[in-house]
């Protein structure tokens, strides 16, 4: 199968799933029940961004469909493809959507916390802005060795950028003893691969609070997180057709992926890195991320990432 | 017949409305003039081979003569005729290639030629295994050009070069049987096969047009290109203008046309003389305005950025605006007709090869011993022949784009390098361009060559084709003339990825280039066998299996049918804007656009609409995806 039909079959397969989740709702609360997201005046926030369309109801949701099958011209074309790929983020955030339609707080037995609120991204905004934060890295999968992306994960937070996780990654960053939370940039989001919506929202909401985005530019939206929002994707482990849809949608919002397994390479967009220990170095060089390191010959971790850590007296 | 087809070239009628006034007659008073074409010669089914002749086969199968009075029927007086044209083809560029091996041959540290590209030398010697151990660079460069003149007559053995194509392309030369040998013996048998009451076997003049015609791509024109890179410099991206505006009112102008680059180098060098800049000048001059045409004008803009008047179909033009000193040819695709054109002006016409003496010129004799003096000579002469310009006879058309070239295989390689990750990936190779081909990024690359031909809208075929194409996010290269209609419709800007679909325009703006890349002259096209092989070996495969064209949308010249034959010898489909004259042998047709893909994976698609044509190239590169899995 050629990579873009990889990518169309994990999108209508995204589509498929999302549809099914909203008729399921539907017959469930009824077209009128509320839809909303804890914590933000940006709706849906990738809906709103891409279209300029606030979704408030299942019902509204149900025609948001139309937007992600409107995304989906299966063509042999990269601009096709790509809009493919950001269909199913659509269906991701119609997914996550639904989840939190049918419950209060959907993430409540898992370690991961869905939906980031408006209030954690404008405080995110300065050490952004000021490069103290210089990249966002964004893992997803299962690894093969725990620990070394335990060691990834401790890399990227010595060097001060923020981590979101999605997946079974969770757990292995947990049981590598890496410390989690948004004090530690290390953010935990959902195990379910829908659960990467909360980050590309995350980046989406940048575009709109600093970047002064309209809603419903789309063009501008791909122009602005691909020129100054410096995330990138570390997948882990076999990718599905869905996952490498995901992926479409994150270079077309500018974001390469570095795969630890083959994947039909796109200089400077979709890599493979098999050698856990050039994961980071990697990354950091396809997003042109460059840090200044003054590394300190001392025996502890030195970062901002640890200016929030509280010590404590079993620790 | 209009000629404002393109906006680029809306001064074409007033140029020769102008000619008209002027008296001065161009190639399409001279096409009206011949009427409709002779259909025997348009079929290829005309034969001269002999006095026993001039032959002629009846078109209509069944019906008047089908055979020639030695027995030769249609299919044998086609194949016998295209293998003359593949011939004088790879002749013209062998001969070409000669000249400059024996430049170097020449070459010496304080002589008008040196090596300029020592590095490229020394992998010459290393690729032919010529000991370099403690030997001066002009020793190994005497060296290497010896072996290299031996490759136009060596008793023995194949062409150097045939080593560089990928594997399984050099087993099906060699189970074919149709490996190069010396290059002029290849060129010779074709003569002697097709002389009267020799060969009559149609597959074995294919054949041997194949293996004549690989001698070139893989001999003369390869050895041209390598041995111009290592005397004058391998070409990096510059900038540059093209089209008849860039001849300036107030400046000394000289055409630079024809083809080879050590006559056109040393003008160059010429002309930047201060003397006789200031002998310009106090001839009331403000300067001394080089602009080439042609693939002698490919070369000296690759490598010194020297600005485009124009292509083939504009040579005359050139003349007609009234503003040319001096026109210097040397050899190939110079109209006879442009030393009696000249006349209509104050223009002087210069021939300076003895190889292409010319009715009518003025001639000066080039030699290489005494290059830099002779070019000066001649330029002086252009330079006092500027206060002979009738200014009332003066009109030069205000058009002329920007452009950048210069993209040689290693400069390509440079660019590519930028989006090379230093973790995962080694520098130099071409894996990037292979990579965005896999990923359908990009879906495929086409080679757009070839010259102007008034049967054909000029420029039209070219550029609506490359539009197409980089459209659909198909990368394109180009030589010859094509490039030079390319450069004049601002195909070779950074801006005009705008033009290009959303993989070709990512890839232009990630790796820096524009997406249509001037490769160069026509020997140049070497090149493109090169990056295109690259590409194979780095995935393992055949040229055969890339998603990969060569394009001749507005050909002409015998050298063209010599290329043609070469590409598709090459595992590389051909698309022929212009039917060739083989249309008088179905057989010799089927050959050449279906049975060759049998025998060397590729073959010719004729098609004369550049839309279709664009389409169907479309179609063969998603095709040969599909058969890829890609």
């Amino acid at each position: 199968m050629s990579l873009f039909e990889i990518i169309y079959t994990g999108s209508n397969a995204a589509l498929g799933l999302a549809q099914q989740t909203v008729a399921d709702a539907i017959k469930e609360k009824g077209k009128d029940h509320k839809v909303a997201f804890p914590g933000t005046a940006y709706s849906l926030p990738v809906i709103y961004a891409a279209t300029g369309i606030k979704i408030a109801t299942l019902g509204e949701l149900e025609g948001a469909l139309g937007v992600v099958k409107s995304l989906i011209v299966e063509e042999e074309d990269m601009g096709k493809a790509l809009n493919a790929g950001l269909a199913t983020a659509v269906s991701a955030e119609i997914i996550e959507g639904v989840r939190y339609a049918l419950s209060e707080d959907p993430y409540k037995n898992e370690t991961g916390i869905g939906f980031v609120p408006d209030s954690i991204i404008r405080s995110l905004g300065v050490p952004l802005v000021t490069g103290d934060i210089p990249g966002i890295a964004v893992i997803i999968g299962e690894s093969s060795d725990k620990d070394s992306l335990g060691t990834i994960v401790k890399d990227y937070q010595s060097k001060g950028l923020l981590t979101f996780l999605v997946g079974n990654v969770i757990d292995q960053v947990v049981e590598a003893e890496v410390k989690v939370g948004l004090e530690f940039r290390v953010i935990p989001l959902g195990n379910q691969i829908t659960s990467v919506i909360h980050v590309v929202s995350v980046a989406v909401r940048a575009a709109l609070i600093f970047g002064a985005l309209k809603p419903g530019d789309l063009s501008g939206l791909l122009n602005y997180t691909k020129e100054r929002v410096p995330a990138f994707i570390n997948t882990f482990g076999p990718l599905n057709e869905v996952v490498v849809s995901c992926g479409a949608g994150a270079i077309a919002l500018g974001f390469p992926v570095i795969a630890d397994t083959d994947v039909p390479e796109v200089p400077g967009a979709l890599l493979s890195q098999k050698d856990h220990n050039e994961t980071v170095r990697t990354s950091l060089e396809a997003r042109n991320i460059k840090i200044k390191i003054k590394e300190l010959p001392i025996p502890v971790s030195y970062a901002s990432a640890f200016e929030g850590e509280r010590i404590r007296k079993d620790t | 017949m209009s000629h404002e087809v393109l906006g680029f070239d809306v001064t074409a009628d007033a140029l020769l409305e102008k000619a008209k006034r002027d008296g001065a007659e161009t190639m399409w008073d001279r096409k009206a003039a011949m009427k409709a074409s002779c259909g025997f010669g348009e079929k290829g089914i005309c034969c001269k081979n002999c006095s026993m002749g001039p032959c002629r086969i009846s078109p209509v199968e069944g019906k008047g003569a089908q055979k020639g009075i030695c027995g030769a029927t249609a299919d044998t007086i086609v194949a016998r005729n295209f293998a003359r044209t593949v011939a004088a083809g790879v002749s013209s560029h062998s001969d070409h290639a000669r000249d400059i091996i024996h430049v170097l041959h020449m070459a010496s540290e304080d002589g008008n030629y040196k090596v300029k590209n020592p590095e490229k030398l020394m992998k010459l010697a290393k690729e032919w295994e010529v000991d370099t151990e403690g030997k001066e660079i002009y020793q190994i460069a005497h060296e290497v050009a010896e072996v290299a003149l031996m490759e136009f007559g060596k008793p023995f053995g194949t062409q150097r070069f045939i080593k560089r194509a990928p594997e399984p392309r050099q087993k099906i030369w060699k189970d074919l049987n149709i490996e190069p040998r010396a290059i002029d013996r290849e060129v010779a048998t074709i003569l002697h096969s097709t002389h009267i009451g020799c060969t009559s076997e149609v597959d074995s003049l294919m054949d041997m047009s194949m293996r004549t015609s690989l001698s070139n791509g893989w001999g003369g024109s390869m050895m041209g290109t390598e041995f111009t890179d290592i005397v004058f410099g391998t070409p990096t991206a510059r900038s540059t203008e093209a089209n008849l505006g860039v001849i300036e009112e107030n400046m000394v102008n000289i055409l630079l046309h024809g083809h080879d680059p050590s006559f056109s180098e040393m003008v160059v060098l010429a002309a930047e003389d201060p003397e006789l800049m200031k002998l310009a000048k106090d001839n009331g001059a403000e300067g001394i305005n080089l602009v080439g045409m042609c693939c002698t004008g490919n070369e000296v803009t690759m490598r010194h950025g020297v600005k485009i008047a124009g292509n083939f179909y504009q040579q005359e033009m050139a003349i007609v605006t009234g503003a040319m000193e001096a026109v210097l040819v040397d050899v190939q695709c110079i109209y006879p007709a442009l030393p009696k054109l000249a006349e209509c002006y104050h223009t002087k016409f210069i021939a300076t090869s003895p190889k292409a003496k010319m009715e009518g010129a003025t001639y000066i004799e080039f030699n290489e011993e005494h290059a830099l003096d002779i070019t000066k000579k001649i330029v002086r002469e252009a330079i006092l022949n500027y206060k002979n310009r009738d200014r009332t006879k003066v009109m030069i058309p205000q058009q002329k784009s920007k452009a950048m070239l210069g993209y040689s295989v290693e400069t390509i390689i440079d660019h590519l390098d930028k989006v090379v990750n230093s973790q995962t990936d080694v520098f130099e190779t071409v894996k990037p361009l292979s990579d965005v081909i896999w990923a359908g990024v990009i879906r495929g690359a086409a080679g757009i060559v070839g010259c102007n031909n008034p049967k054909v809208q000029h420029d039209n075929s070219h550029i609506t084709i490359m539009k197409e194409l980089i459209k659909n996010d198909i990368i394109v290269v180009t030589t010859g003339c094509a490039a030079q209609a390319a450069a004049k419709a601002g195909l070779l800007t950074m801006e005009a990825k705008e033009l290009a679909g959303r993989g070709l325009r990512e890839v232009c703006e990630r790796v820096g280039i524009p997406p249509i890349l001037h490769m160069g002259s026509c020997v140049d096209i070497s090149r493109i066998l090169d990056l295109v092989s690259r590409v194979s070996k780095e995935r393992g495969l055949d040229n055969s299996n890339l998603p990969v064209v060569g394009v001749a949308p507005e050909w002409m010249s015998e050298k063209a049918v010599g290329i043609g034959t070469y590409v598709v010898s090459s595992g590389i489909d051909t698309f022929l804007g212009i039917t060739p004259q083989v249309t008088g042998s179905a057989r010799f047709v089927d050959i050449l656009t279906n049975q060759l893909e049998d025998k060397v994976g590729a073959k010719f698609f004729f098609e004369e609409d550049p839309t279709v044509c664009a389409q169907k190239i479309m179609e063969r590169i998603e095709e040969k995806r599909d058969r890829l899995g890609i």
